[in-house]
């Protein structure tokens, strides 16, 4: 398939996702795909799926228009995409996974499994692939998860596979067999379109490139003609590393927080490390790490399975997630969507809300006071809002974001957990988070931060903490920091020499 | 739909009131409905006799409210009004006294409600399987207690402690009735304790995202508990003028099919069935809608049988021109 797509625009309420995106995929051709987090390849790559709509722009199809693309449309002209996220259905056995919405059936009506799970075995032979097609796909732990998704679009004929960080959670040899099969597809005429932050294989595996950055195209052209070096500074861009935000180092000696062999059995083990007055520690690392899990546990929102939690010397009680809170630990969660926004109250509500359940005395909402309280917020965190009685979803998402902060800065905690806390935000807006964490820390707070960007974390962290299933795989200091170091050890490279 | 507020403030204004009262305009277009029938029907006398034919369904729907904002629902009210009638029934043929009567059926709603706050909000099953489950069992006691047949208060008793509650009027003949000011003043404390207390946000914040209620700090199976508590001890109040009025209980069918009308007052006032958003004036007004179009219709000497049709024709019209205004208001 030759495919082609000219001036894409996608914006969501103020965020430009993708401006004037333009590039192609020639017959036979392994294209990499190349940016950071929310650099919008995601968002183009959905726009070629059907599963959002472009603001404007053309998508051309062996030379032909393609108007109105849903992701039915997609699938009928052989593009089979492989998401980021699993798309998997945990209550159906695998191979009824495969033949989602394909079913096989015999008279028209009964499903003919044998016919399934035969041709299911097939494909999985094919890939390399060790799994059995009947059992449950919540029974699969991530990397078998992933490679479902992969054995479902490589099932039918197709004539564009996109694949979204597909390697994520699998091992060298599951990804060296999938290079192979990729080649084989090649050779076939099957066009790809890789999307990966793992340098060497996009190198050994694509033939093009393309790099966005900030939602806009940078560059296409031949990886023969380019290495690692070239390709990494096209993807960071110069002006994003010069444009640091002004950090002073305000790190003491005293620990406020000490985590002993932590573990959340299924996600992570064994984690240890302590937390300074004054410090920014942030931690990142790949899909399936268990920084999700980390975070939550440290919040007494998930159950640990061992180990044990300090503050300022003191056992944790994280039993209840209210005791926490009292204790002086406050949490931004990521996914603001899902697990910060009360989509039904006003922007003052949703700001007061961890007040009203850790430190507002007496059962009785004073509205004065409310203001009053309301006001000192906005004008610290500068959120530009019209009537904050207004309800929360009539902001746009920084200054909704920052009314989540503003919900934690009233209770004078000591720590603050921020879970991916500028997903989703305008660059802009991300600014401002950043220098809010910076003003924590200078007024003598301490912040752990979860975070899967580079650049923010070169932005605004003291220490930082590599992590790779489940473990801490090394510590960098402010000064050692670099992105392809982080990269190595978030892929787990130093583990696959030993 | 920020700027368009800013841009047509006026129209912006106009709207707003129209999409958060519209149970209000509901209910003055009905009583305009009903004047072509009758002379009588817009007069105090008449609408505080609407009022008070709505009152049992009306005080339970206060206690639904704050179910259904939370994302649950009650289907054993009208089982609990039963069982807590038939307790206020045998307390107060024991002792003779309006206050024990009053608070047995009261203290039998909320540990009934409470009941099926432990398993909604512990054990975690939804509510509708957990209200199903007590609305049946629930009224299996009430049946064994009254022995199949009717619980009847002693009548000498009734008459001489229990009957005015049921029938007085303040301030003689023509005056309001007790119950309508009951249940005036029940909505009015209900009002308070959903937008002047912390309770009332936590309810609000539970319906509208359970997830991130918990991470603020909310503890939700409490709350859950709580309103079902709650919705259970109003029901009780309702179960005791429930006898006051009528001065006995049959247990086989008192209370029977309430949980329909109960839910529909609900809807009509405005509150969303999926949760987040809705107010107990409205479920006031929702409740003496219902009660109206009743009135209305056999003002108009509608058969009976075509009354319920015509009923529900009304609801779900109210339910969807509420959904379209939702619509408006929101994107």
């Amino acid at each position: 398939m030759q495919l082609e797509m000219k001036n894409i625009y996608k914006s969501f309420g103020a965020v430009q996702a993708v401006v004037d995106v333009s590039f192609s995929v020639g017959e036979g051709e392994i294209h990499g795909l190349l940016g950071e987090n929310g650099a919008g390849k995601s968002t183009l790559m959905n726009v070629l799926g059907g599963v959002l709509p472009p603001d404007s722009g053309t998508v051309l199809i062996d030379g032909e228009e393609v108007t109105h693309l849903t992701p039915i449309k997609a699938a009928k002209l052989g593009i089979r995409f492989i998401h980021q996220e699993l798309n998997l259905v945990n209550d159906l056995k695998v191979f009824e996974n495969l033949f989602l919405k394909n079913e096989i059936v015999t008279a028209g009506v009964y499903l003919n499994k044998k016919e399934m799970i035969r041709r299911s075995r097939e494909i999985f032979k094919r890939l390399g692939m060790e799994i059995d097609p009947t059992v449950y796909v919540r029974d699969l732990d991530t990397s078998r998860k992933q490679l479902v998704e992969i054995a479902r679009a490589l099932l039918f004929d197709c004539e564009l596979i996109i694949m979204d960080e597909p390697t994520t959670a699998l091992t060298n040899d599951e990804i060296e067999n999938l290079f192979t099969i990729m080649r084989g597809l090649k050779a076939q005429g099957v066009s790809s379109i890789y999307i990966s932050h793992k340098m060497p294989e996009l190198f050994s595996v694509c033939d093009r490139y393309t790099v966005l950055r900030d939602g806009r195209f940078v560059a296409s052209g031949e990886f023969a003609d380019i290495n690692e070096q070239q390709a990494t500074e096209m993807l960071v861009g110069r002006s994003v590393v010069d444009d640091v935000v002004e950090k002073t180092n305000v790190v003491t000696e005293e620990t406020v927080l000490d985590v002993r062999s932590l573990s959340c059995e299924g996600h992570f083990q064994d984690i240890s490390f302590s937390l300074h007055r004054g410090e920014v520690l942030v931690f990142t690392g790949l899909f399936g790490d268990g920084r999700g899990a980390l975070a939550e546990c440290l919040f007494g929102a998930r159950p640990i399975t061992g180990g044990s939690i300090y503050l300022h010397g003191q056992e944790l009680n994280t039993r209840s997630i209210l005791n926490v809170i009292k204790s002086g630990v406050s949490m931004v969660p990521r996914n603001r969507k899902e697990r910060s926004i009360l989509k039904d109250l006003s922007v003052k509500d949703n700001l007061s809300m961890a007040y009203f359940t850790s430190a507002h005395k007496g059962l009785v909402i004073h509205n004065r006071e409310e203001n009053r309280r309301f006001e000192e917020q906005r004008q610290q965190t500068n959120i530009r809002v019209g009537n904050p009685n207004d309800l929360i979803t009539s902001l746009s998402g920084g200054n909704q974001q920052k009314v989540i902060f503003s919900r934690w800065f009233g209770l004078e905690s000591d720590v603050f957990i921020l879970d991916n806390p500028t997903q989703g935000i305008d660059v802009g807006a991300k600014f401002e988070i950043y220098q809010l964490i910076n003003k924590l820390v200078e007024t003598g707070k301490s912040v752990i931060m979860f975070s899967s960007e580079f650049p923010e974390i070169y932005k605004i962290a003291d220490r930082c903490i590599v992590m790779y299933k489940g473990e801490i795989n090394r510590e960098f200091s402010r000064s050692e920091l670099n992105e392809v170091d982080v990269m190595y050890y978030a892929t787990g490279s130093n583990r696959k020499a030993g | 739909m920020n700027n368009v507020l800013t841009r047509h403030d006026w129209k912006g204004v106009l709207k707003h009131i129209f999409v958060n009262y519209n149970y209000v305009f509901s209910f003055i277009l009905l009583l305009i409905v009903g004047r072509f029938a009758s002379d009588q029907f817009i007069t105090m006398g008449n609408i505080s006799n609407l009022i008070r034919s709505s009152v049992f369904i009306g005080i339970i729907a206060l206690g639904m409210t704050l179910t259904i904002i939370s994302g649950n629902i009650d289907l054993s009210v009208g089982s609990i009004l039963a069982l807590a009638a038939a307790i206020s029934v045998s307390v107060f043929n024991s002792t003779g006294g309006v206050l024990p009567a009053l608070l047995a059926a009261t203290a039998a709603g909320a540990v009934l409600g409470f009941i099926n706050g432990l398993f909604v909000g512990y054990a975690r099953v939804a509510s509708f399987i957990v209200t199903l489950a007590t609305m049946v069992a629930y009224r299996s006691i009430t049946v064994q207690m009254g022995k199949g047949g009717p619980l009847l208060t002693d009548n000498d008793l009734y008459f001489q402690n229990l009957r005015w509650i049921g029938y007085g009027r303040l301030g003689g003949p023509q005056g309001l009735s007790y119950l309508v000011i009951i249940f005036v003043f029940l909505t009015l404390i209900m009002w308070f304790v959903m937008n002047k207390t912390r309770f009332g946000r936590y309810v609000y914040a539970v319906g509208s995202n359970e997830r991130a209620a918990k991470l603020t700090g909310i503890r939700v199976p409490g709350v859950k508990v709580a309103i079902f508590t709650i919705t259970g001890m109003l029901t009780g109040i309702a179960a005791f003028l429930y006898a006051a009025r009528f001065g006995s209980v049959d247990v086989a069918t008192a209370g029977r099919m309430f949980e329909l009308d109960v839910i529909a007052a609900v809807a009509i006032g405005g509150t969303m069935m999926s949760g987040g958003r809705g107010t107990v004036q409205g479920s006031f007004f929702g409740a003496v809608i219902i009660y109206s179009i009743d009135a209305i219709l056999s003002a108009y000497q509608v058969p009976a049988f075509v009354n319920d049709f015509i009923k529900g024709v009304l609801i779900l019209g109210a339910v969807l021109l509420q959904k379209a205004l939702d619509r408006t208001s929101d994107d």
